[in-house]
């Protein structure tokens, strides 16, 4: 390994020589750069945006970090968020961002802003905001997702979104708020939003955990509410999406992800339910074309996850893709992934801006990876699917009052590439008597395949629809990873994270719906597992490369060790069971010249090391796995890449269980990869 | 550089290594407490208990059957397992009381979680017993989570 590292020592040394150098011009004609130029990219060995680029790609060119030597990567910095709040905080999300040596983050309980040195980890300055009662009420708490980064060549800003839903501008250099944008700083995103948020501004139900986005000098924001399987009411906000501006905090736009009446979408909410109906909101991350100025936002469900009987009709745009002006704010085109959305099936993750071809035809694609486990490959300017969505015949359930949509879109191409669906077929058969015993926990449910509908939950079965997909399946925020030379995107998803899809009706102190989700009172509780392990058989969990110009996958591999559960399990002793991958819904992966590279969602402690989980690197080109690096808890947010002064970092989250957050970051050991 | 490199991948091992060394010191099980989750460390009564708490405070997020959402982890199965794997209760109970609910955390006493923690060791599989779970920490310290049966 290190003879080969050797041979091509040099090769890297100059690459990064070249890349820091191109940083170093880059950086030289910010100062000069009009304004919304683009002076920060991957390609110059930054990460200036959540996903690198505000396209989603998750991509860096960076390639010192390669297959000979990621296993020998050494910690450089640890950074705890401990101390960022009032406690640990257990569920670390944020992606930081590096832009010109200084890394920037969201981190803690009370979601500071934290700027870091990106080779030492020393801290430069910390931002925090108590929010007080308002913070406390927010329906998404803790560190949130990330912040954004602008420049208009001679200003420096991070941006971000705190718990109680308040836009905040800081100077990057100092991190003061900045006194021109907004009042002093700040702009009250309760606010100003086509609607009057209730009960009051302190505890009115909408927020964001996101990282806000900057395009071409607008910052978009989504909206965020708590989760909705069991919703109090079925009436509440509306998750309105709005546009900034970056150098002012003046709103230049607001789009009504609810239609108003009168607006095109309204009649798709019969009885008027348009009007009290809420949420669809879009609570992961907003995608933004600069060459084209164009936004692309993944609508979650509307008000209800798995009930729709208070909001008869398709409720555009609930679940939907949807295309606007940059500029304007104005709807280019949608298209409805889920007609009447009862699945849970938000849209988790940032559409992947694709630049393919197809048969011959060059197309300006836009990828939107799902719980689903199925990616939407559209026209990014027509809307138009890139291959033919058939619009297929689904079951209709039982639940009272329900309206049923009698058919869903499938896309032709590519496959899923996750399993979505449940029958007999998918239970464990290590053994006859573990398959038995799957079975016999399955009989307690309604199996089917994708939209099998939620149905009313009885005591003596069935006590739900056990969905894979709905909730927690396929992929969710992480999203996915394009590599913009290759054209091929990347994800990591789950096949044995189930959602029970079961009705009941809920106390009216607890809820003004008809039905929610929950299990039938006096019901056996048989869970979805067998002595420990998933009822489903493995693996568990993928990694997924799908070549965009074929609609092809091109190769699966499990990702994630086998769980303790598994490995140790007494009636599997002496069975030889390859390598099951992990049920995790929330890996996220960073692809770079020559890797994919993703964390185990889950700790394992096999005899051979110490406990803890793998940040593992993969041939990006055939998915073999060629290194892998112990931490200390699973990666909780996406990796990310960078370099400063000619030497390539990797960081990465890590957080869950009994391990607070802290930011872990890598690079090679001194004198190797150069 | 190498010799910070060498100490910051000391500093990382040690931390790896570090609760393992603490855990290995820990304290035993009293001669006569259960050692395991396995021991039927909770009663049928309590876990009913802790259901009619988990519905009321902890499904919303989590949700009723426990596979959690989006930014609330799954409180069964392998991840769950894994997570908790070789750690006494006590850790699960301070990290549940320390946290949760998230919007008013501390909210929940140490009797409200330890019912909860029943109700959850039974949704894993973890056989019932004729006692209920203490809820004092030095007890749910000597009770370990074991992913499968000794």
């Amino acid at each position: 390994m290190s003879s080969v590292f050797r041979a091509i020592g040099w090769t890297h040394r100059y690459a990064l020589a070249l890349t820091v150098a191109g940083a170093a011009t880059a950086h030289a004609q910010r100062a000069a750069a009009p304004a919304g130029g683009k002076p920060f990219t991957t390609a110059a060995g930054e990460w200036p945006s959540y996903g690198g680029d505000t396209r989603g790609s998750r991509y860096s060119p960076l390639d010192q970090i390669g297959a000979a030597n990621f296993s020998s990567l050494e910690v450089a910095w640890r950074f705890k968020t401990d101390s960022l709040g009032p406690r640990p905080e257990f569920k670390l999300e944020s992606t930081p961002l590096v832009v010109g040596g200084v890394l920037y983050t969201t981190g803690g309980t009370n979601r500071a802003v934290v700027a870091l040195d990106a080779v030492t980890g020393a801290e430069r300055w910390i931002h925090r905001e108590d929010e007080g009662p308002r913070g406390a009420a927010a329906p998404r708490q803790l560190s949130g997702r990330g912040l954004a980064y602008w420049t208009d060549g001679r200003e420096e800003r991070i941006l971000y979104v705190t718990p109680g839903y308040r836009l905040i501008a800081l100077d990057a250099k100092t991190g003061k708020p900045v006194p021109g944008f907004g009042e002093n700083g700040v702009v009250d995103l309760k606010t100003d939003i086509d609607q009057t948020i209730l009960p009051d501004l302190v505890t009115g139900e909408i927020g964001f955990q996101g990282a806000p986005v900057v395009g071409r000098d607008v910052i978009v924001i989504g909206a965020a509410f708590r989760e909705g399987t069991a919703p109090r009411s079925y009436k509440n906000n509306k998750g309105y999406i709005r546009g900034y501006d970056a150098r002012t905090g003046k709103r230049l736009w607001t789009f009504h992800t609810v239609p108003q009446k009168g607006e095109p979408g309204y009649d798709s909410w019969l009885n008027g339910s348009a009007d009290y109906t809420g949420n669809t909101g879009v609570w992961s991350q907003v995608t933004i074309d600069e060459d084209l100025g164009l936004v692309y936002l993944p609508v979650e469900s509307p008000t209800g996850d798995y009930y729709g009987g208070h909001r008869p009709g398709n409720d555009l745009y609930g679940e939907s893709l949807v295309c606007l002006d940059l500029r304007t704010g104005a709807k280019k085109w949608h298209y409805q992934i889920v007609h009447h959305p009862i699945w849970d099936f938000d849209l988790a993750a940032a559409p992947v801006l694709a630049d393919i071809t197809v048969g011959g035809r060059a197309i300006k694609a836009v990828a939107a990876p799902t719980k689903q486990g199925i990616l939407y490959v559209f026209d990014r300017i027509t809307g138009a699917p890139v291959w033919p969505f058939v619009e297929t015949a689904v079951e209709k359930g039982d639940v009272p009052g329900e309206w049923y949509s009698p058919t869903q879109p499938i896309p032709s191409k590519p496959p899923a590439y996750a399993n979505n669906g449940t029958s007999l077929d998918d239970l464990i058969d290590f053994t006859p008597e573990l398959h038995a015993q799957a079975v016999a926990i399955a009989s307690h449910y309604k199996l089917g395949p994708i939209f099998t509908p939620p149905v009313v939950s009885k005591a003596e079965g069935p006590l739900g629809t056990l969905a894979r997909g709905p909730t927690n399946g396929g992929s969710n925020w992480p999203g996915g990873a394009f590599d913009p030379e290759t054209h091929v995107f990347y994800v990591a998803s789950s096949n044995a994270a189930p959602a029970l899809l079961g009705m009941v009706q809920p106390s009216k102190d607890r809820s003004d719906m008809d039905w929610v989700a929950g299990l039938a009172a006096g019901a056996t509780r048989p869970g979805f597992t067998v002595q420990g392990i998933p009822i489903f058989k493995p693996p568990y969990g993928t990694l997924t490369a799908i070549d965009l110009d074929k609609g092809e996958i091109a190769w699966q591999v499990p990702h994630g060790e086998t769980p303790d559960a598994v490995r140790n399990l007494e009636a599997l002793k002496g069975t030889n069971i390859p390598r099951t991958g992990q049920p995790g819904f929330v890996v996220g992966t960073l692809v770079t010249k020559t890797l994919v590279i993703a964390g185990d969602p889950q700790v394992t402690t096999p005899p051979t090391r110490p406990r803890g989980a793998m940040l593992r690197a993969y041939d990006k080109k055939t998915g073999a796995q060629v290194g892998e690096v112990l931490l200390p808890a699973p990666v909780s947010a996406s990796p990310m890449t960078y370099a400063v002064n000619g030497r390539q970092f990797i960081v990465v989250a890590v957080s869950g269980g009994p391990y607070s957050g802290e930011f872990i970051a890598l690079r090679l050991p001194a004198g190797e990869g150069r | 550089l190498s010799r910070a490199a060498r100490r910051a991948a000391f500093v990382f091992t040690a931390a790896i290594a570090l609760p393992l060394v603490i855990g290995a010191g820990r304290p035993r099980a009293r001669m006569s407490a259960p050692a395991t989750v396995w021991d039927s460390v909770y009663s049928p009564a309590q876990a009913s208990r802790g259901e009619s708490s988990y519905v009321k405070g902890c499904a919303r997020c989590h949700q009723a059957s426990l596979a959690g959402a989006d930014q609330s982890p799954p409180l069964t199965g392998s991840g769950f397992l894994g997570n908790w794997n070789g750690l006494p209760l006590s850790d699960l109970q301070d990290r549940i009381r320390t946290t949760m609910p998230s919007d008013s955390v501390g909210l929940y006493d140490r009797q409200f979680v330890t019912d909860v923690i029943a109700y959850i060791l039974k949704m894993n599989g973890f056989p019932a017993g004729a006692g209920d779970l203490s809820p004092e920490a030095d007890r749910l310290k000597a009770i370990m989570v074991q992913a499968t049966r000794p």
